[in-house]
């Protein structure tokens, strides 16, 4: 068993937050709606200590720096099969054509997720639909994710957002530096050895 | 939810915010079994709950799934963020964790669910999350705002109002607008209130003007309208569906049944003007998409009708077995000879019929020409002669297909009687009714949770059929007329649900805020001399039992606001769509002061006198339920037998029930050999009746059709029908105002959720904001882009005033109501965000049915069906008009714009 590494209960007696805490763990991202990405950092949250997390044994992990692509290398529309971060973790890198929410490169548009359903794990390799810039439908029950919007549920069961991959670049190198939403199958996308 | 980091486009209203972790639940967490709040299939789910402070690890020995996480197989128990959420347990901050239950093999096999059953967590009261508007306490409205009070101040107002209000002006003048779904305990006790101790017809359903039946014809033909199982949609060869697809309303009856089932590779036939997911997956796998123009169905079923009686693909077998012949007919319409619903509605000789007589009636008209259905239609003919070989045509080994029919409010709610009538026939000619895959039913819409007292009033009501037949009272127009002086709405949002809504609307805003008599002090005798003032000079008090604000009737016009205690706060039971009964448990501490509505009635009775004998003295929601069990016993949904069944175990009701976890038991449930039996389906001969035992009640339609003879009533549905084709004709888009149809519909992800879906973060990321389905050319028209904000308006919307009265046979038409003064004009609008699409065919465009803040029913007319007083709520029309680009247009974070139907 271990200690809950999770955002402190409040009381509900009351009809106001007893506690304002920022419902957000060490190892949980937020996203500009923008599109850039930031990652934020612990000490950046503002408000934020290191004491209120104390007595809690919550692993500073972090995700792992991968090269995964060449912004020279992608045709648009034509997705491209990678393992981040895990080599079990099928993802897919793509050029959308149009910006899309997290995109990189000169368009704004090279974005990058997770091809496990997170409805109930279904396989998505093989569905992108360029036109639509969606990925679906998953062949188990048909949802479809819309990549212009962070893998947001088109049509379907999913009750999150594909995950998305964070990507950095540097030159024309694309890097996967992070994941935004939790892993199909996972409890912790962190919770493994590196 | 946190804070956002800096948004660098101006354009998004919102950020995103994703965890990349969840608790797993411990292997010591406690289970509770449940079922889905939302859609009529009511998938079975567990919730596991633990304090705080602890949670589960990864290995299976850690975890109350037993399994290793990660896992890397589909299917497997999985708990995504939207599925955890922190509440209150007996006073004590705990995690919850409520999940498909993975070893479901009934209703949602392996933990198939829904986006909106999978955020069931969310719905969960939690300060920290946007649920923190519910409402908490009973509440007053002082000059125009809500002010807390006491239960005890808000329930003896109402009774000393209400005793006033009856004494003076009669129980007509009190009336109760309702759920008719949200469990058997609440239902009974506002039943029984309504129809046992005040005794008004001043009573009307959510999704009704008045206490009416909904797919009626099914009705007169002798079938009920859930007498299919969902065994049932997996095995057919054939499912045809009308005016729904389940993908988008039933989502693991289509998921689960439909697409699996015994037999996957069943073809599927659609009938609707909407090109939705399941229309295309039904396309991709064999089927037929019938884009019909709105309220043409009619047409439709005589033409097919038509084309099997032409080519003798009729069940010839199945006719003369079960199809009443004419003598049987003749006994009362087949349905008993006196005093039932088909008399009432009064339609001598022109309906009814046997075998032969239906298949001249088919070939002499006009209308069941396949050019002439394919002119009204809007259909190809092409396709019309497909559906109707896939449907019927026996194969070369002479063998026919086993088809199912499927009807839902795009069916019945544009024509109402004339098309579940001639859907029915349709179907009985093709050997559908009463066996294994070979079903008709409703698809549904809610969850199946009404459990009615005995008695009722509407031999009260004003209204009348021609020949002075009973019809039931209309309360929108009761309400409107001024003849209720105290109007008691729980659980629903009444006005953007119904017809012409923004006149409804305007008038219930005359009836009490605009109204001089307002409450300026919390004293009860104030209050109440108050009120008398406000309904002696016209007025009415509105009270309003709910979970939420609700826009605008309890947050602009509802003078007394009670705060309810909902699904997971409390123990409920209700059925399904397949007549599923399942207990609902308590999940955790219901928030603040909010209490079931039964109890809410209970003390209201008590106060009221009601309870002097003893009759309202339920102590918890567990001796509701085996009180209203009585009332159900000649129903198909009778649990009454394991109530007894429970009670000679000295055990209470309630607790029996969650034995039987997320499997439940099907209703009407029997007793056969000392064991509690479900029924599988209703009017299936191969139900051998047992010895009557105990509290077993054997009633005909277990294994026969619902009427007289026991044989199904073949029904006649001229298209120029005088109660249909003057309002039809009436109401089209008017080619001169430039408008189109403007029907309205629902989507998957926030269907039967409304209520719920703006306090879960995903859901309202997903849906912030209504929209409005355009065809790619009607929007060129217009010049509307996707993502635009639009408005629609109607410039005629044709409202029914005043109780008409039938004498003679044409009383009620729509011509007959003109020219006697019953029809008023009025317009209505609303906004919606444009997706362009050719998903929808031109010249119609759906918009989200009663979206809060967007009442698309303001644009059709509420005006009903003369047979059976339904509203025709598809039959909008208007024209539209961009108003400006709204944020989403181009935001990367709030809703998708794409397509739907991508496979």
């Amino acid at each position: 068993m271990k200690t809950d590494d999770h955002t402190s209960p409040c009381s509900s007696e009351g009809h106001a937050p007893a506690c304002a805490d920022l419902g957000v763990s060490r190892r949980e991202f937020l996203l500009s709606a923008g599109k850039s990405i930031a990652i934020v950092s612990l000490a950046s949250l503002p408000g934020y200590t290191l004491a209120q997390e104390a007595g809690q044994k919550a692993k500073l992990a972090k995700y792992p720096r991968e090269r995964i692509g060449g912004i020279p290398d992608l045709e648009t529309g034509v997705p491209v099969t990678l393992q981040y971060p895990y080599d079990s973790v099928n993802c897919l890198l793509v050029k959308l054509g149009v910006p899309g929410g997290g995109g990189v490169g000169p368009d704004d548009d090279i974005v990058c997720f997770t091809t496990i359903c997170t409805h109930m794990g279904g396989p998505l390799e093989g569905t992108y639909k360029p036109e639509h810039q969606v990925l679906g439908a998953c062949p188990m029950h048909l949802t479809t994710f819309d990549l212009t919007r962070h893998g947001m549920v088109v049509s379907g069961h999913a009750t999150e957002s594909l995950p998305q991959i964070m990507l950095e670049t540097e030159g024309d190198d694309i890097y996967g530096a992070g994941v935004m939403g939790l892993i199909y199958g996972y409890g912790s996308n962190l919770e493994r050895e590196i | 939810m946190p804070d956002q980091a800096d948004v660098e486009s101006p354009k998004d209203t919102t950020g995103v915010f994703a965890r990349d972790h969840v608790p797993l639940p411990p292997a010591d967490a406690e289970v509770l079994t449940t079922a889905c709040e939302y859609c009529t299939i009511a998938c079975g789910y567990k919730a596991f709950r633990w304090p705080v402070g602890t949670q589960g690890g990864e290995s299976a020995a850690e975890n109350a799934f037993g399994i290793d996480f990660p896992s890397h197989e589909v299917m497997r128990p999985w708990v995504s963020p939207s599925q955890h959420n922190i509440v209150r347990h007996q006073g004590k901050p705990h995690h919850v964790v409520i999940v498909p239950d993975h070893d479901a093999s009934v209703v949602n096999p392996k933990g198939n669910h829904s986006i909106r059953g999978g955020t069931l967590a969310q719905k969960c009261f939690n300060p920290q999350t946007p649920t923190r508007d519910r409402l908490l306490y009973p509440q007053i409205r002082v000059r125009g705002t809500l002010m807390p009070v006491s239960w005890d101040l808000a329930l003896s107002v109402m009774a000393d109002i209400s005793k006033w209000i009856i004494e003076k002006y009669g129980e007509h003048a009190w009336a109760m607008k309702t759920y008719s779904y949200e469990y058997f305990e609440n239902t009974y006790a506002i039943t029984k209130l309504v129809n046992q101790s005040i005794g008004t017809p001043a009573f009307s359903p959510h999704d009704k003007p008045s206490a009416t039946n909904d797919a009626v014809g099914l009705d007169d033909a002798g079938i009920n309208s859930f007498s299919a199982c969902y065994e049932d949609w997996g095995m057919c060869d054939v499912a045809v569906m009308s005016g729904t697809d389940p993908y988008e309303t039933k989502t693991t009856l289509f998921t689960s049944w439909l697409m699996e089932g015994a037999n996957p590779s069943k073809k599927l036939i659609f009938v609707t003007p909407h090109r939705t997911m399941g229309v295309e997956y039904g396309l991709r796998n064999g089927g037929v998409w019938l884009p019909i123009i709105p309220g043409t169905d009619t047409a439709l079923h005589l033409a097919l009708a038509r084309i099997v009686i032409e080519n003798g693909w009729q069940d010839q077998e199945f006719i003369d077995t079960w199809v009443a012949k004419p003598w049987e007919v003749n006994s009362g319409y087949g349905r008993g000879t006196r005093n039932t619903g088909w008399q009432w509605r009064t339609t001598w000789g022109t309906w009814q019929s046997d075998w032969e007589d239906y298949k001249k009636f088919i070939l002499a008209q006009e209308e069941s020409k396949l050019e002439v259905a394919s002119k009204i239609t809007g259909l190809d003919a092409k396709d019309i002669m497909r559906a109707a070989e896939i449907m019927a045509k026996p194969r070369e080994d002479g063998s026919r297909p086993k088809t199912s029919f499927m009807l839902e409010k795009g069916n019945y709610w544009s024509n109402n009687y004339m098309n579940t009538a001639s859907f029915a026939s349709l179907a009985l000619i093709c050997g559908a009714g009463n066996r294994p895959g070979q079903v008709i039913s409703r698809g549904g819409g809610h969850q199946r949770g009404m459990m009615k007292a005995d008695g009722g009033s509407g031999y009260l009501s004003p209204e009348k059929y021609p020949g002075r037949r009973k019809k039931s009272l209309n309360l929108d127009r009761w309400v409107i007329d001024g003849q209720a002086k105290f109007c008691w709405v729980i659980g629903t949002t009444w006005i953007p649900a119904m017809l012409a809504s923004q006149d409804l609307a305007d008038a219930l805003h005359g009836l009490t805020r605009l109204n001089a008599n307002q409450v300026r002090r919390l004293d009860r005798k104030v209050i109440v001399e108050t009120f008398k003032k406000r309904i002696l000079s016209g007025g009415m008090v509105l009270v309003d039992s709910d979970i939420y604000p609700v826009e605008p009737l309890n947050t602009q016009l509802a003078d007394i606001v009670l705060p309810a205690a909902c699904w997971g706060e409390a123990d409920y039971a209700r059925c399904n769509s397949e007549r599923r009964l399942r207990l609902y448990s308590k999940i955790y501490d219901a928030p603040g002061d909010t209490k079931p509505d039964w109890w809410a009635i209970k003390e209201f009775a008590q106060r009221m006198g009601f309870g002097k004998d003893g009759s309202y003295d339920w102590k918890d929601s567990n001796d509701v339920f085996e009180e209203a069990g009585r009332f159900g016993r000649k129903g198909v949904l009778n649990y009454h037998p394991l109530v007894t069944e429970a009670q000679s175990r000295g055990v209470r009701a309630h607790d029996l029930l969650r034995d039987y976890g997320t499997t439940g038991i099907q209703t009407p449930i029997r007793k056969v050999n000392g064991d509690l039996v479900g029924t599988k389906r209703l009017h299936d001969p191969t139900i051998k009746l047992e010895e009557l035992e105990g509290d077993t009640v054997h009633m005909k339609w277990l294994y026969s059709f619902g009427t007289h003879s026991g044989k199904a009533v073949l029904l006649k549905t001229p298209w120029k029908f005088s109660g249909w084709i003057d309002f039809y004709n009436a109401v089209k888009p008017r080619k001169e105002k430039n408008e189109i149809w403007i029907t309205n519909g629902r989507v998957n992800e926030t269907w039967q959720s409304g209520f719920d879906d703006l306090r879960k973060p995903y859901l309202q990321q997903r849906w912030p904001y209504p929209f409005i389905c355009i065809n790619t050319e009607d929007a060129k028209t217009f010049g509307i882009e996707g993502g635009d904000f639009v408005e629609a308006y109607n410039d005629t919307v044709y409202i029914q005033t005043g109780q008409p009265t039938g004498v003679l046979s044409d009383d009620l038409t729509f011509t007959s109501l003109m020219k006697r003064g019953h029809i008023k004009i009025s317009d209505g609008q609303f906004t919606a965000v444009a997706i362009v699409s050719d998903a929808i065919r031109p010249g119609v465009a759906m918009a989200n049915f009663n979206f809060p803040g967007a009442p698309a029913n303001s644009v059709c007319h509420a005006v009903p069906d003369p047979v059976t007083n339904n509203y025709r709520y598809k039959l909008g029309r208007g024209r539209l008009s961009k108003v400006g680009e709204s944020p989403f247009k181009n935001s990367f974070t709030s809703m998708s714009l794409k397509p739907r139907p991508i496979i």
